[in-house]
C-alpha cells in the first residue's frame, strides 16, 4: 500500500496550542512520526538579558500560561540560588499551597480538554466548573485568574487574605469528593476505556533514555518525583507519596494525573494549617553576584530547569529554560509508530501538551 | 478563551459557536503572540475565510506585541498584516472581557449591515 | 581501553559497596572518585554544590567516553538540560546529567574555542539530548558533530542568524 505524509497542524482542533505534527501513514497506521515545533517562539531567552531581574518575574509566568505558577517560582529559585538569600519560612507555606492549587488547576484543564477531544463533553463542562474554584482561590491570593506575578525573588508579593485556610481546606474536601465522582464516570465510559487501554505504550528504559519526566515517567514505572527524591523549598515537611502505574499506556498517564490530584489536596491541608507567623518577603539586593545559579521544580508537566549566568550587574548575563514538554514531545515517536490514526490523539493529549513553555 | 465556552461565562448563550475551519466561520479570533515563523500560515487562514468576515485580536500579543515587543521573533501586533475590527485589551484578556467585546461587534455588525473594514 | 577501565571500577565500586569507608559513604563522594580513577586528567575541578549536586569540567575531546562512563557503569540514566554560554573568549557548554538510582544530580561544564565552536554530540548515549542539542544549535550556533539531524527547530529554516549570539541586536 502507498505510503504518505500527513500534516496535522499547525491549525488543528487536536493541537492545543500551536505545533504541527507529520505522520506517515500506511493505510490507517502510523509507520513514522514527526513534530514540529516553533510556531510560538518568542525569543524569551534573549529578552531576558534586556530585563532586570524583578521584571523579569511576569515574563516567566507568560512561559506556561496553563501553570504559571510553577515557572515564576522555579526563577525565583533560581535567582535566590545566585544571590545566596534565605526566604522566610511562611513564604515558602504560601508559594508551597499557592503550587498545588496550581497544579491541581492545571490537571484539571488538562482532563477538560482531553475529555471533549475523546468525545465526552460531560468531562469539559464539569472539569472546567470545578476548576473554578481553585482559580477563585488563586484570585483572591494574587490577584489575577491566569498569570499570577506572585513569587517575589525574596518571597512572595503579599500576605494570604482573611479566611484563606477555611476556604483552602473547604475547596480540598469538595475537589476529593469530585475526584470520586469523576473515576466512576470515566471508567465507566467504555468508549474512553477503549480508546485508552493498551494505546500508546512506552517502556520504562525508553522513558528514562529520551528525557521523558513527569507523569509519563511515572506512569511507565519509574518512581521519581523530584518533590520527594530531591526536595526543594519546604517539600521535605510534607507528607505525601508519589504516583507511580506499571503499565505505560495512555489509561495509565490518566490514572497517575487522577490521584496526583489527591495528593495535591493533602499538601495542601498541610500547607494552610501548618503555616507558622512571621515575614512574608525579604528585601532581595538589586545587583546579582558574579556566578551561577540553578532552580529544579517538579512542574505538573515534567521536569522544570532553570540556569542563570549572573555577572554582577542587575540584568542577568544567560538564563536558560530547560522545558519538560519539549524533550517529551522529541518522544512522541516512539509512542505512535504502530498505532491508528485514531489514536493520534489520546496519545497526543496525554502528554499534556503547553506550546508556550515549549517554544519559549 | 477555552474557559469563555465553560459554564461560568458561557458564550455559547450570545450566539458564539467555536468551529475549527476557517471556511465555516464568520470571525477569526486571533489571541496570544503571533512569531514570524507563523506570519504567512495566519495571513492564509484570513484570506480563506468567506466574506463578510471580522477579526478580534485579543490580548496585549496580539495587539501591540505585548511584554514581547521588543524580541527578534515575535511581529508587533496582529494589525501590521491583517485588518482588525474589535481589540479587546489585558494579560490575559478575562473571558467577561472577551464576552463584552463579542457582544460589542454584534452591535456593531447591526449598526453598519456592510461589515467594516473590508467594506464591501 | 577506556571500557576495561570502566569494568574494572564497576568491580572496584561494588567492593566498595560492600565495605563503604568513611570517604565513600554518600553517593557525591563516590561518583567523585568514580570519575576520578577513570579520567585522572580528563576530568578537573570538582565542586560539591549542594545536597547531591556535583559540578567538574572536562575536555572536549573526552566528552563522549565520559559520558558513556556515565551512563553505562554510573547510573545516570537521565540527561535533564545542555546550556550553551557565550563568553568573550570561549564557549561554554553545561551538561546537568541526573541519576535517577543514587539521586544524583552532575553538572559538566565542557569549553570550546570562540573560532571553532563544535563538540561531539551526546545523542547516541542518551536520545534526549537530539532535540536539546538542535536548540543550542539553532539559538547559538554550536555544531554537534555526529548529530543525526542537525537543523534548525525553533525558528524558520531560512533565518540567517543564530539570536543568543551577543553580537546579534534584536
Amino acid at each position: 500500500m502507498a505510503e504518505m505524509w500527513i500534516n496535522m497542524g499547525p491549525q488543528h482542533p487536536m493541537t492545543h496550542g500551536l505545533w504541527n505534527l507529520r505522520i506517515k501513514v500506511d493505510g490507517e497506521t502510523i509507520v513514522d512520526a514527526e513534530p514540529e515545533v516553533g510556531y510560538l517562539h518568542r525569543g524569551i531567552e534573549k529578552l531576558c538579558e534586556d530585563r532586570t531581574y524583578t521584571q523579569i518575574i511576569p515574563i516567566a509566568d507568560r512561559l506556561c500560561y496553563g501553570s504559571s505558577l510553577t515557572w515564576s517560582h522555579l526563577y525565583c529559585l533560581t535567582v535566590e540560588d545566585l544571590m545566596g538569600i534565605e526566604v522566610p519560612p511562611r513564604a515558602e507555606y504560601i508559594r508551597v499551597a499557592a503550587i498545588e492549587m496550581q497544579r491541581i488547576a492545571s490537571h484539571l484543564m488538562w482532563l477538560a480538554a482531553y475529555a471533549v477531544d475523546l468525545g465526552l463533553m460531560l468531562g469539559f463542562i464539569y472539569g472546567m466548573r470545578d476548576r473554578e474554584v481553585f482559580i477563585d482561590l488563586l484570585q483572591a491570593l494574587s490577584g489575577s485568574r491566569l498569570t499570577y506575578n506572585f513569587p517575589r525573588i525574596g518571597g512572595v508579593a503579599h500576605d494570604v487574605p482573611p479566611n484563606f485556610e477555611r476556604d483552602s481546606l473547604r475547596a480540598c474536601a469538595f475537589m476529593e469528593k469530585k475526584l470520586d465522582e469523576y473515576e466512576d464516570i470515566y471508567e465507566g465510559s467504555k468508549v474512553f476505556m477503549l480508546r485508552n487501554e493498551g494505546v500508546g505504550l512506552l517502556r520504562k528504559s525508553d522513558a528514562m533514555n529520551l528525557g521523558v519526566t513527569g507523569p509519563p515517567l511515572r506512569a511507565s514505572g519509574v518512581k521519581y518525583d523530584l518533590r520527594k527524591d530531591m526536595p526543594y523549598s519546604v517539600y521535605p515537611e510534607m507528607d505525601f507519596e508519589p504516583v507511580t502505574h506499571k503499565d505505560g499506556d495512555c489509561y495509565a498517564r490518566f490514572k497517575v494525573r487522577m490521584d496526583e490530584m489527591r495528593e495535591s489536596c493533602k499538601i495542601i491541608r498541610q500547607a494552610v494549617t501548618k503555616m507558622p507567623k512571621g515575614k512574608w518577603r525579604i528585601v532581595a539586593p538589586r545587583n546579582a553576584p558574579a556566578g551561577t545559579g540553578l532552580g529544579r521544580v517538579e512542574d505538573p508537566r515534567g521536569e522544570g530547569v532553570m540556569y542563570v549566568v549572573g555577572d554582577g550587574t542587575d540584568k542577568p548575563y544567560r538564563l536558560k529554560i530547560r522545558s519538560p514538554i519539549f524533550v517529551t514531545v522529541s518522544a512522541a515517536p516512539k509512542m505512535l509508530i504502530g498505532y491508528k490514526v485514531a489514536d493520534v490523539v489520546a496519545i497526543m493529549g496525554g502528554l499534556d501538551m503547553c506550546i508556550g513553555e515549549t517554544d519559549r | 478563551m477555552a474557559v469563555a465556552s465553560a459554564p461560568r461565562f458561557d458564550a455559547q448563550r450570545f450566539g458564539v459557536i467555536y468551529r475549527s475551519t476557517p471556511r465555516q466561520c464568520d470571525v477569526l479570533l486571533v489571541n496570544g503572540p503571533v512569531s514570524k515563523k507563523l506570519k504567512p500560515a495566519l495571513r492564509r487562514l484570513y484570506d480563506q475565510m468567506p466574506e463578510p468576515k471580522w477579526v478580534i485580536a485579543m490580548g496585549e500579543c496580539a495587539i501591540s506585541g505585548g511584554p514581547f515587543y521588543s524580541s527578534y521573533s515575535v511581529v508587533p501586533g496582529v494589525d501590521q498584516f491583517i485588518p482588525v475590527d474589535i481589540y479587546i485589551p489585558g494579560c490575559p484578556a478575562r473571558p467577561e472581557a472577551l464576552i463584552d467585546g463579542i457582544l460589542k461587534l454584534q452591535k456593531m455588525i447591526k449598526a453598519n449591515k456592510k461589515g467594516l473594514l473590508t467594506g464591501k | 581501553m577506556t571500557d576495561e577501565r570502566g569494568k574494572t571500577n564497576t568491580e572496584q565500586d561494588e567492593g566498595l559497596e560492600k565495605a563503604p569507608s568513611r570517604i565513600d559513604e554518600n553517593p557525591e563522594e563516590r561518583i567523585i572518585r568514580a570519575l576520578l580513577d577513570s579520567f585522572p586528567t580528563a576530568v578537573t575541578d570538582f565542586k560539591k554544590l549542594g545536597a547531591g549536586i556535583v559540578r567538574a569540567s572536562v575536555e572536549r575531546r573526552d566528552l563522549f567516553k565520559t559520558c558513556k562512563f556515565l551512563r553505562d557503569s554510573q547510573g545516570f540514566e537521565h540527561l535533564s538540560m545542555i546550556t550553551a554560554v557565550e563568553y568573550e573568549s570561549k564557549f561554554e557548554l553545561v551538561y546537568h546529567i541526573t541519576s535517577y538510582q543514587h539521586r544524583l544530580l552532575l553538572e559538566l561544564i565542557t569549553t570550546t574555542p570562540k573560532e571553532d565552536p563544535s563538540v561531539d554530540s551526546v545523542s547516541a548515549i542518551w536520545g534526549g539530548a537530539n532535540w536539546q542539542e538542535r536548540e543550542s544549535y539553532d539559538l547559538m550556533g554550536i555544531k554537534f558533530n555526529n548529530h543525526p539531524k542537525l537543523e534548525r527547530i525553533l525558528l524558520p529554516k531560512d533565518f540567517m542568524y543564530h539570536p543568543l549570539r551577543k553580537d546579534f541586536k534584536g
